[in-house]
This record gives structure tokens, C-alpha cells and sequence, in this order.
């Protein structure tokens, strides 16, 4: 079961995922400061380079309540990077790392940018993080999207020797799909939602994950 | 399914510790604290499809 984080109620309803897909967190609004608008594009660039959406808060305007938006966007995504400077406005930090939270609580995985001299909170000491250098940066970010994508070959050698459990089967390769959103995993989930009988809530929630109409 | 490969392992690179899995079951039975592979379970290279 998923939770809302608005009312505790389990999601009941089709989900949108977005597979291949990075949540930005950093300061949206105001005006955005000449070092993050830096990070945000060469992090924009080496993301397009791999065909992987960013996508952040202004993503989607829906109209309804801005945090089951988030919320929302969090659970669609594979994974999310949070950029952080010495000049950001100091409100939006603990929003940043909030969603740090919800995405790290969701299974997500995270990484932080940051500028040099900006402090992590210790909470946040075993998150992964990189220390912005114009002359490194690409290398890093890369390595750090090569291990996202290593991880989802993880997944999906680990589905394939969990078969006897094919509820925790899919989730591997949910998770393997959202990452990569390759294909061939959509059609191993859906072989396996095809041989095994699921109640109709499950079998919601399976075919959301894997984009089956 | 034979007893050897009914129980294996895999690297997790999110941790770089492996996790022991009992095929049969379809369980993970253990995740190693210390560095390197359990010792006599077969280790189950990774796949991306």
C-alpha cells in the first residue's frame, strides 16, 4: 500500500508514472540565482544527453493543492536530484530536503548538488551527494546516473530469481521499469499479470506502474 | 531444483554488500554486513532483462 501524505488514506486510483524521469528540487520560485541557474542547466543537458525528463513543481499545473502535487510528481519518478547553493532563498531549503525525505521513504533515489561551502544537515549524512565544480561535475553526475542505471539491472536480476513470489517480482521490475523504461520489462511484467490472478486493487496499481491501459 | 542453485547470491550496488536469495521460495534471506560474497553460494551476475 501507498499512502497520501495529505490524509493517510492508501492510493486507490491510477497512478501517472513517468519512467525515465528526474525530479528537480531546488528553489522555484523568486529570482533564481546565477550559480543554481548554472547547475540546473548543465544538469538539464547531461539528463537530455541520456533521454531523461526533468521535471519539477511548475511540471504540471493542476490547480489542486501544491503538496499532492508534489507528492504526486515524487511517486512518479524514478529518481530526483535536489540542488542546493549558498544563495538560494533560506525558505526554500527545508523544502527541499523534505522531499529529500519523501522521495528517500518512497524507495527513490536521491542526490544532492551542492555548492562548496553549503552544510548538509546531519539527518542527511548518508545521502549521496556532489560538490559542484565546473570542471568535474559531468563526470560526476554521469557515474552517479551509470549506478542509478546498474541498480535497475539489480532489479531485474533480482526478479528474475524471485519468481516464486510474483508480487515481489513486479515490484523489481516496476522499479526496473521506471528507471529505464525499457520495453522488455514491460512485457515480463505483463506476461507475469497475465499467468497469476491478483485482486482488482493490486492489479490497479500493477498495470499504473507499468503504463497497461 | 538443486540445492546449490536454489540458494544464490546477488551484488546490491546500492549498498555493495550481497543479498542472499532462496530461489525456491522466493525470499531474501539475508544481506552480508562485512565485504565480499558469502562463502559457497553461487553468485548471480547481474541481467538487464
Amino acid at each position: 500500500m501507498i499512502y497520501y501524505n495529505t490524509n493517510n488514506d492508501p492510493v486507490t486510483q491510477w497512478i501517472n508514472y513517468n519512467p525515465r524521469s528526474c525530479f528537480l528540487m531546488t528553489q522555484l520560485g523568486g529570482i533564481r540565482p546565477l550559480d543554481l541557474t548554472e547547475i540546473i542547466d548543465r544538469t538539464k543537458r547531461i539528463l537530455d544527453d541520456r533521454e531523461i525528463k526533468l521535471l519539477d513543481g511548475n511540471s504540471e499545473i493542476t490547480g489542486k493543492d501544491f503538496l499532492i502535487k508534489i507528492w504526486k510528481l515524487v511517486m512518479s519518478v524514478p529518481m530526483g536530484v535536489a540542488i542546493v547553493t549558498k544563495t538560494i532563498k533560506s525558505s526554500a531549503i527545508p523544502n527541499i530536503f523534505y522531499e529529500i525525505g519523501m522521495m528517500n521513504t518512497l524507495g527513490k533515489d536521491t542526490i544532492v548538488i551542492k555548492c562548496k561551502h553549503f552544510k548538509i544537515p546531519s539527518d542527511f549524512i548518508r545521502t549521496e551527494y556532489i560538490e559542484f565544480d565546473n570542471e568535474t561535475y559531468d563526470h560526476k553526475f554521469n557515474n552517479y546516473l551509470d549506478r542509478v542505471f546498474d541498480y535497475s539491472k539489480y532489479c531485474v536480476t533480482m526478479a528474475n530469481n524471485l519468481t516464486a513470489k510474483p508480487i515481489l517480482t513486479l515490484d523489481y521490475l516496476r522499479r526496473a521499469y521506471l528507471i529505464t523504461g525499457d520495453a522488455d520489462i514491460k512485457t515480463k511484467a505483463e506476461d507475469i499479470m497475465s499467468r497469476e490472478s491478483f485482486d482488482e486493487h493490486t492489479l490497479l496499481m500493477l498495470k499504473s506502474a507499468f503504463e497497461i491501459k | 531444483m538443486a540445492e546449490k542453485q536454489r540458494i544464490v547470491q546477488v551484488k546490491n550496488p546500492k549498498s555493495g554488500h550481497y543479498v542472499k536469495i532462496d530461489r525456491k521460495e522466493g525470499k531474501i534471506l539475508s544481506h552480508k554486513k562485512s565485504d565480499g560474497p558469502y562463502k559457497g553460494v553461487t553468485i548471480v551476475r547481474k541481467s538487464s532483462k
